[in-house]
């Protein structure tokens, strides 16, 4: 078996233990129906493009971008977790080469990332099912969606793991830029109709691009601006890979 | 033969770590590192081990050029590091399970070494048990055992028995013997020197990136260690006789308490008679008479002593 396939396989095997998984699930599934459902008397429909979305479906649909960026964090802080526990020196004096433990973190996040997607679009399907726009793009924006932002959330987490030492240092740093994706984003509320300098904050996060992406998949809203959301997030995704494969290559022992 | 290193040398920025270290172990034998905390030990490990490469010098590993083809090295060795290294959400069996399918092992294999080395390491009631859940030294057992689940020609290990308790190290100190036995090469660093006497065929004193000595140590004792050092026990304190004692050439002597006599000197025979007859003509009697042979440790101390005096 390739060195790159043995490592990809103790991966999976440490990241996805059943507190991960259950948190992969429960926390998507309380939001897409409890919040969901709660919401609905507040939020009545969602404008997105010429579709008009009930809560539900619109939060379903970001929930699986959400949860690309939570399972990919995650996924990254494998390097992290490593160098903590030992397990990145005892790695590389073994029959590792670096480009194979680095190439093992970026197939294990993009599969942890389309596992994710295909977990909450198959649990949220029965909601936005009525508003589905099934077409040839559905599937492929789907993946580009996954791998995309699963490489850039991965990315982050990647360099965050190569730059902190202290425990402290990198929950308070990784915990910050959680609650910023997760909340100042597409994925919870539309951007529409917030205060000016909110709906600025919106589009300095990847994850609302990531789950435009996704939503003009699912509901057929493709558009330029949704074309030029997958250029600024394939750029940015390219530039923080380049950086992580750096500081991990470049990263003392 | 298995590790050939000539001048290597490493540094970081002005730190020298390693300073032209010359290194020829044969194959089979178990070969002692010993050295004081930042003597270089574990940068040499990192070296050898292709963890980090060499500002200068050449390092050959098993007939490999370690420098130019570093992943073909590590396929054929085992490294024990000195920090703890443990993968914290899995079960000791499949912690040792997980690490030989990372070493390519089959799965027939991996089974069968799993079953034997939780037996071997005794770790059987903890096989179960999360790594994140063990205390340092059962997580210690399982980061040894584990290492024995591929194939190796040569294993490299860093202060290994750091945590484990009396019975735990010699366990493992006498299956290491047992491997090498078998033919498998064993470079070992540690401080606790008793270990090294035990076990190791050859051992090197390294201090301040240098290696002072190499050889068996029984031939380190015999070159570095001719000086003895006899303790006489005395049934009442005598206050004249340090007096009585000045006159003897050739050792030192040292007054404990005024009852216990420390006498070192390399003519220990000759300055033992010497003592006892004056011990005698005065009527002093002896409770207790005890001529200790040099150990190891002593000759280490000696030796980094030495090598950290300031005209050195």
């Amino acid at each position: 078996m390739h060195p790159t396939i043995r490592l990809v396989n103790r991966n999976l095997t440490i990241s996805l233990n059943p507190g991960f998984v259950v948190w992969q699930v429960m926390f998507p599934i309380v939001y897409i129906f409890v919040a969901g459902f709660a919401y609905t008397t507040l939020i009545d429909s969602v404008k997105l493009g010429d579709v008009s979305l009930d809560y539900p479906a619109f939060i379903a649909s970001g929930m699986i971008g959400f949860n690309i960026m939570n399972s990919t964090l995650v996924s990254g802080i494998i390097i992290w977790n490593d160098r903590r526990h030992g397990m990145f020196e005892q790695i590389l004096v073994g029959p590792f080469k670096r480009s194979h433990y680095i190439l093992s973190n970026v197939y294990t996040i993009a599969i942890v990332g389309l596992i994710s997607a295909t977990l909450i679009t198959s649990i949220g399907f029965p909601l936005f099912f009525k508003s589905t726009h099934f077409n040839l793009l559905t599937i492929p924006f789907l993946i580009f969606a996954s791998v995309v932002g699963s490489i850039l959330f991965g990315s982050i987490a990647s360099i965050i793991s190569t730059r902190l030492r202290s425990s402290e240092g990198f929950n308070v740093i990784i915990n910050t830029v959680f609650l910023f994706f997760a909340f100042v984003s597409t994925a919870f509320y539309p951007a529409q109709g917030t205060p000016e300098p909110l709906a600025t904050g919106f589009y300095l996060n990847p994850l609302t691009y990531l789950v435009d992406i996704i939503r003009a998949g699912i509901f057929g809203t493709f558009n330029e601006f949704v074309m030029l959301e997958m250029i600024v997030l394939v750029s940015v995704a390219a530039t923080l890979f380049v950086i992580a494969i750096k500081l991990l290559t470049k990263l003392d022992l | 033969m298995s590790i050939k290193s000539r001048s290597l040398f490493k540094s970081y920025g002005d730190l020298v770590a390693v300073n032209g270290i010359d290194l020829d172990i044969g194959s089979g034998k178990i070969f002692g590192f010993l050295g004081p905390n930042g003597a270089g030990k574990s940068t040499t490990i990192k070296l050898l081990t292709t963890l980090v490469p060499p500002s200068r010098g050449s390092i050959e590993i098993l007939g490999i050029d370690a420098i130019k083809n570093p992943l073909d090295v590590r396929k054929r060795i085992g490294v024990v590091l000195q920090q703890p290294s443990y993968e914290p959400n899995l079960s000791v069996e499949k912690s040792l399970e997980k690490y030989g399918m990372m070493w390519d092992v089959d799965k027939k294999t991996r089974k069968q070494r799993t079953d034997e080395l939780i037996d071997v390491f005794d770790l059987g009631e903890i096989r179960k048990k999360k790594n994140e859940d063990l205390s340092i030294g059962q997580r210690r057992r399982v980061q040894v055992a584990r290492e024995f689940m591929h194939e190796m020609d040569l294993l490299f290990m860093d202060e290994p028995t750091v945590g484990l308790d009396p019975s735990a190290r010699r366990n493992l100190l006498d299956y290491l013997k047992d491997k090498a036995k078998a033919g498998l090469t064993i470079f070992y660093t540690t401080h606790v020197l008793t270990e090294a006497e035990y076990l190791c065929d050859e051992i090197a004193v390294i201090n301040k990136g240098k290696i002072l000595a190499v050889d068996t140590p029984d031939q380190l004792k015999s070159t570095f260690g001719q000086e003895k050092t006899i303790k006489i026990h005395l049934a009442n304190k005598y206050d004249d006789l340090i007096g009585l004692l000045l006159g003897i050439s050739g050792c030192r002597i040292e007054f404990d308490t005024g009852t216990n006599i420390i006498i070192q000197s390399s003519k220990a025979e000759i300055v033992l008679s010497q003592v006892l007859s004056i011990l005698i003509e005065n009527n002093i009697l002896i409770e207790d008479l005890s001529a200790m042979p040099t150990t190891l440790e002593e000759i280490f101390l000696r030796m980094v002593k030495d090598t950290n005096a300031p005209n050195n």
